[in-house]
């Protein structure tokens, strides 16, 4: 072990061109696979984080009666995944709507009767969120009599959840893409480096080396190639994403909402380890004595 | 300690050896003679599983060709020494290590490797090549490098081929003394050679081949 170490670090520094190119290849690979499982990983915490700023606007028949209004409130505070309703009047909703406009407030002068509806604000449960469920609810609330019309967010939802499904089979897509490449770059550059050494290892195999003991190497300098990369990957990764986040527009709420996990960090590097492991093993293939 | 059982080896279209017998005792000191492309190298291929015997089944040291598993020759080789025909020496590595290595893909520690080498290089009387490469010294150097690693395992059998064809007469001496000296250590050699005298009066036992037939096998 101590020794294909040694072995496999002199190799590593004569054949440094080859091997540094290598590094190169694979950290370039390695890195986009990090943006991948960046960018995964942020539009999954988008859409956990939907339901925190996901309201729910149930507009009421103009002719509700104060009791109805009064019993849906009662059935609706105890729904699981509801955690606040407010009760919004047509004359609350003319004064807001006469705050928001403040000084072009005039354009509703003209008006004889109040033309909107009253409402009921719904703040969701954020712990007991669950997609279908809410989606069952606010079909509910649209059969309700009572009910003029649900609005919601539905827009947004289900954009941010269809983009995440989407892309969550691309990612998958690119992730396998990458690695294939970054094991064959492993591979070929294991398999340069052994038939470089061809003679040499011809000759151990006839003084009575095992396997394990010409294979060590090599399969060190595999692995050791795809940590290198996955290493430099990540700090690439690390760095691109400081600079950015420092240079970045705070007022921008998507930069401010991105986060790169580190477990990400560790994935890239470790995965460069696997994945350059997994090479050197195809590489070096069967051996015969 | 070796034993060839109706042994053919066949090259392509070119018979090596043809139904080949004959067994060899533990610490015997037998010649392979016979012009060259008899058979002399081949055979000793066969029994360090260089090549793999066609028909016949060759057994060594309690291993048999046809029931050896493939994980187990490198264990078997490691009690078979060989000075190569053609030395095999590592090119990039100076002569010290191209010994060492013979004990490190044994496992044996560093230091232990420091000992044996000097001990080896002392026998070949090349102590002070330790540090050269291979291509800074003569064909007679190389080939004492070759037997120093031959023997610095300390193998059951030394298998020597054409160890003495780069030496002029006095080095040939001195390689013939200490193979004498290993032998009596109770060490089984065999030599090749197509030297008659290399064998002559050393009462030695004599295999020889011709176009891969047993010509003669019995004492000199
Ligand atoms: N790898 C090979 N492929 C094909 N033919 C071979 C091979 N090795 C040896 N031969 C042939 O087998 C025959 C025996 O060869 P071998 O090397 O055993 O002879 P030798 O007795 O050692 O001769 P020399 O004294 O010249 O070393 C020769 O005819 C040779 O051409
Ligand atoms: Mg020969």
């Amino acid at each position: 072990m101590f020794y294909s170490a040694k072995v496999a670090l002199k190799s590593l520094w004569f054949y440094r061109w080859i091997n540094l190119l290598s590094v190169l290849t694979i950290a370039t690979g390695l890195f986009i696979y990090g943006v991948v499982l960046f960018s995964l990983y942020n539009l999954e915490r988008a859409t956990q984080r939907v339901p925190e700023k996901f309201t729910i606007t149930v507009f009421l028949k103009n002719r509700t009666t104060e009791k109805q209004i009064q019993r849906l409130v009662d059935s609706l505070s105890r729904e699981r995944i509801i955690s606040r309703v407010k009760y919004i009047s047509k004359e609350q909703a003319l004064e807001e709507l006469k705050d928001s406009l403040a000084d072009a407030a005039y354009v509703l002068e003209g008006l004889d009767e109040n033309p909107l509806f009253p409402s009921l604000e719904i703040k969701l449960n954020e712990d007991a969120f669950d997609k279908k469920e809410t989606e069952l609810f606010i079909k509910r609330l649209k059969g309700l009599e009572i009910v003029e019309d649900v609005f919601y967010g539905e827009d947004i939802f289900s954009t941010i959840k269809s983009l995440y499904q989407n892309f969550r089979v691309v990612a998958l897509t690119l992730i396998v893409l990458f690695s294939v490449a970054v094991v064959f770059v492993c591979y070929s550059t294991v398999k340069i480096l052994f038939f470089r050494r061809k003679e040499e290892i011809e000759i151990y195999k006839l003084l009575g080396a095992t396997k394990g003991f010409i294979r060590g190497p090599f399969i060190f300098e595999g692995t050791f190639i795809g940590i290198l990369g996955g290493l430099l990957a990540s700090g690439a990764l690390y760095t691109i994403f400081s600079v950015l986040k420092g240079f970045g527009n705070p007022e921008i709420p998507l930069m401010r909402t991105l986060e790169l996990n580190p477990i990400i960090m560790v994935i890239v590097p470790v995965s460069g380890m696997v994945l350059g492991f997994i090479g050197s093993i195809i590489a070096l293939g069967r051996l015969k004595y | 300690m070796i034993h060839f059982k109706n042994v053919t080896k066949i090259y392509d279209n070119i018979t090596a050896l043809r139904n080949i017998s004959f067994s060899i005792e533990k610490g015997e000191y037998v010649f392979v003679t016979g012009p060259s492309g008899a058979g002399k190298s081949t055979l000793l291929k066969l029994i360090y599983l260089a090549e793999k015997p066609d028909e016949g089944i060759i057994s060594i040291a309690g291993y048999s060709t046809d029931t050896l598993k493939d994980r187990a020759i490198p264990y078997l080789r490691r009690n078979i020494g060989v000075v190569f025909q053609d030395f095999k020496l590592l090119e990039n590595k100076n002569v010290y290590d191209n010994i060492a290595i013979a004990l490190r893909i044994r496992g044996v520690g560093e230091r232990e490797i420091r000992e044996r080498v000097h001990e080896a290089l002392k026998l070949v009387n090349l102590r002070h090549k330790a540090d050269s490469l291979p291509s800074a010294l003569s064909g007679g150097e190389q080939q004492r490098v070759t037997i120093a690693r031959a023997i610095v395992g300390e193998p059951t059998v030394l298998l020597a081929d054409e160890p003495t064809g780069n030496l002029d007469a006095d080095n040939a001496a001195g390689i013939m003394k200490i193979f004498r000296e290993i032998n009596a250590r109770g060490t089984t050699i065999l030599f090749a050679t197509h030297n008659r005298d290399l064998y002559k009066n050393t009462g030695c036992r004599v295999i020889k081949l011709d176009s891969g037939n047993i010509v003669y096998d019995d004492l000199e």
